[in-house]
């Protein structure tokens, strides 16, 4: 059928024809419009509009597009329909990889297959001349001179670092995401959203923990009930408070911040980090060995520990909606003392 | 000691009770809680000595600060680091050792059906060396030596573009090698190793020289093939009107006579400056050392007046 219409319009006769002027698509009503219109009654509701196909479509386009031209009336009207179906001609790849998902929607932690670890390329660790021999234990084996970290003790580590995530999440603490290296940005703040945690992607300032007056005394802080609904009222007694430590920090490159570590261990705090063949194990509470290098993989990891963290708030939020708190709440007189003496408001004039 | 071990290197090897150790870290868990007690964490940073353990030990700092009255409440996650413990970094585990394993379908003498075989690469007669056996061992697997092979005699199958990228790392699921094509996979010398290998431990009594051939052969088939489509494809494209501009041959070649057209006009240029200096000089040949300066110098400033 094709061959002989091409072979029409190729024939010289046609061509000598006198042909008429193209008409423009827009004055041409024959052509069916995306959306079909549906009146909406102003007396009634807005209801959602359903975008359902008025005509079911063929499974072969070719089909499609012949019966459309048969339809059309006039050469011009074919011509447009036929360029309109022409798009529609080919295949669609549906199964492709997209960067973007990993960051838009992060896997949950029961989610984490080997598979999926290994398509991070989470497995892949240094050269064997850089590795640190605390991480032997983490090691599968060698190839092309590279370590390769096992994945299955990658993900055992991670589910073990999931749940505290979760767990301190759970009982209200705050958690901090710490990634400076470049590209990390996105991941870190994506981690926080879903944990409703803070976040790092620039320098961590040296002494933000031993010195956080000086550094994070400008900072604003709130009084914050169970259902996380802000208590203005508490304003005035936060002026002279120490500035607030995390109770859970991840580090996404621990190599590099080995300031905020340090600090970490100084104000006992525990640690997350992804630690790759030549980072030191024993620098944060909960290893993650992992290839910190690919951000594909510090992506997966931020996005699962996130997706952890998310997990834990909305089961505290559910309790706290209950009337539960899985941690013994702060009372309002307690607020109230002063954080240096341990006295009520003027206790000391009192005192004195 | 709070569920943690904290011996390196090797404590199973050396035994815990061994007195004489020779690196500080080694500690009693009776003195261990004291010494966290009265000292400070960046003191006892500089008593442990290399190893810093104040991160697996939060809890346990935790805990003292609270029993001894430093801080006035527990933190939140004293808890959870409980139930959770943190791992087992500094223990020494064996690594897994490596082994090559080839899989063979052999027909043996007596019987008419062929069985699996599987032969495991023979263990070295010099054992290893003490301090080697916490060192990760190479992994071998048996394509390694087929891809050696292939690479070597097709050296430009690696300059071909290649897909290094896994979208769910479970690509190998949808091969089936019994075929050298593969849904979703471009035929690559990757698909001669996997052909060969699938020949191999499947085929009863096949030889690697044979599977090699068999492998092959497939694959230059389908190159040709290959090459084929694309040129009809060409083809077809330039009967219905496609230009695809000039080749990098054409290319090459243009710029090549465009350097020979301005090589041709310098050297005409050259030509008629010996040429008049050979005119100049025909008349007086004692003065042509001072002529040809004064020449040269003559001709750059008419140069100069010219422009």
């Amino acid at each position: 059928m094709i061959v002989r219409k091409f072979g029409m319009r190729q024939s010289r006769q046609l061509l000598a024809m006198s042909r008429r002027a193209p008409i423009s698509a827009r004055f041409n009503s024959a052509i069916p419009t995306g959306e079909p219109v549906v009146p909406v009654m102003p007396t009634q509701e807005p209801e959602p509009i359903i975008q359902a196909d008025p005509v079911p479509r063929v499974e072969n386009p070719l089909v499609e597009m012949m019966s459309a031209q048969s339809q059309a009336k006039t050469p011009a009207q074919q011509e447009e329909s036929r360029r309109s179906k022409f798009h529609k001609l080919g295949t669609s790849v549906k199964a492709s990889y997209d960067p973007e998902n990993i960051l838009r929607n992060p896997p949950k932690p029961s989610q984490v297959t080997l598979e999926m670890l290994l398509a991070a390329g989470t497995h892949l660790g240094h050269s064997t001349s850089r590795w640190n021999p605390q991480n032997s234990r983490y090691i599968y084996g060698i190839r092309e001179g590279v370590h390769i970290i096992s994945l299955d003790v990658t993900a055992a580590y991670l589910r073990r670092a999931a749940k505290v995530v979760e767990e301190v999440a759970a009982r209200g603490g705050l958690i901090l995401f710490a990634g400076t290296r470049k590209g990390q940005k996105r991941a870190v703040v994506k981690a926080a959203e879903l944990a409703k945690g803070y976040h790092i992607f620039e320098r961590w300032i040296p002494g933000s923990l031993t010195n956080g007056e000086q550094i994070l005394g400008h900072c604003e802080t709130r009084v914050v009930n169970a259902l996380d609904e802000v208590l203005s009222e508490f304003k005035a007694d936060l002026a002279d408070r120490p500035s607030l430590k995390p109770d859970l920090v991840v580090c996404l490159n621990p190599l590099e911040n080995v300031v905020l570590l340090h600090e970490c261990g100084l104000n006992n705090v525990p640690t997350i980090g992804v630690v790759d063949t030549d980072a030191d194990p024993t620098r944060v509470t909960y290893p993650i060995p992992a290839n910190d290098d690919s951000l594909r993989a510090t992506c997966l990891i931020a996005g699962i520990l996130g997706r952890a963290g998310e997990a834990g708030q909305v089961r505290r939020l559910k309790m706290a909606a209950e009337g539960q708190t899985t941690y013994k709440p702060i009372s309002a007189a307690e607020l109230r003392l002063d954080p240096f003496t341990g006295l009520p408001p003027g206790g000391e004039a009192q005192k004195k | 000691m709070d569920g943690l071990a904290t011996f390196w290197p090797g404590g199973a090897a050396l035994g815990q009770s061994e007195p004489a150790f020779a690196n500080p870290i080694f500690f009693a868990p009776a003195t261990s809680f004291a010494l966290v007690d009265l000292l400070s964490s960046q003191q006892y940073l500089i008593a442990m000595g290399k190893i810093n353990l104040t991160a697996l030990r939060v809890r346990q700092t935790a805990l003292s600060q609270f029993a001894s009255g430093k801080t006035s409440k527990l933190p939140q996650w004293v808890d959870v680091v409980g139930d959770i413990p943190p791992a087992e970094t500094l223990v020494r585990t064996r690594p897994p050792q490596h082994q090559l394993v080839q899989q063979r379908l052999k027909t043996i003498t007596g019987t008419t059906k062929p069985q699996v075989v599987f032969q495991v690469q023979e263990k070295r007669r010099k054992p290893k060396k003490p301090s080697r056996t916490f060192m990760p061992v190479e992994l071998k697997y048996e394509e390694d030596q087929l891809r050696t092979e292939f690479f070597r005699d097709h050296p430009w199958e690696l300059a071909r573009p290649r897909v290094l990228l896994e979208s769910t790392g479970k690509d190998f699921e949808h091969y089936d090698w019994s075929r050298i094509e593969q849904p979703g996979k471009r035929l690559d010398g990757e698909s001669v190793v996997q052909r060969q290998l699938w020949l191999l431990n499947n085929v009863p009594d096949i030889s690697k020289s044979t599977a090699y051939d068999i492998a092959r052969r497939e694959f230059y088939r389908l190159r040709l093939k290959e090459d084929i489509q694309r040129r009809v494809a060409a083809e077809e494209a330039a009967a219905y009107g496609a230009e695809f501009g000039p080749s990098y041959m054409d290319i090459g070649m243009q710029q090549e006579s465009e350097q020979y057209d301005k090589w041709v006009a310098w050297a005409r240029n050259q030509a008629q400056i010996q040429g008049q200096r050979a005119a100049a000089l025909s008349g007086a040949p004692d003065l042509g050392t001072e002529n040809e300066v004064d020449a040269v110098e003559a001709d750059e400033s008419e140069e100069v007046a010219t422009q």
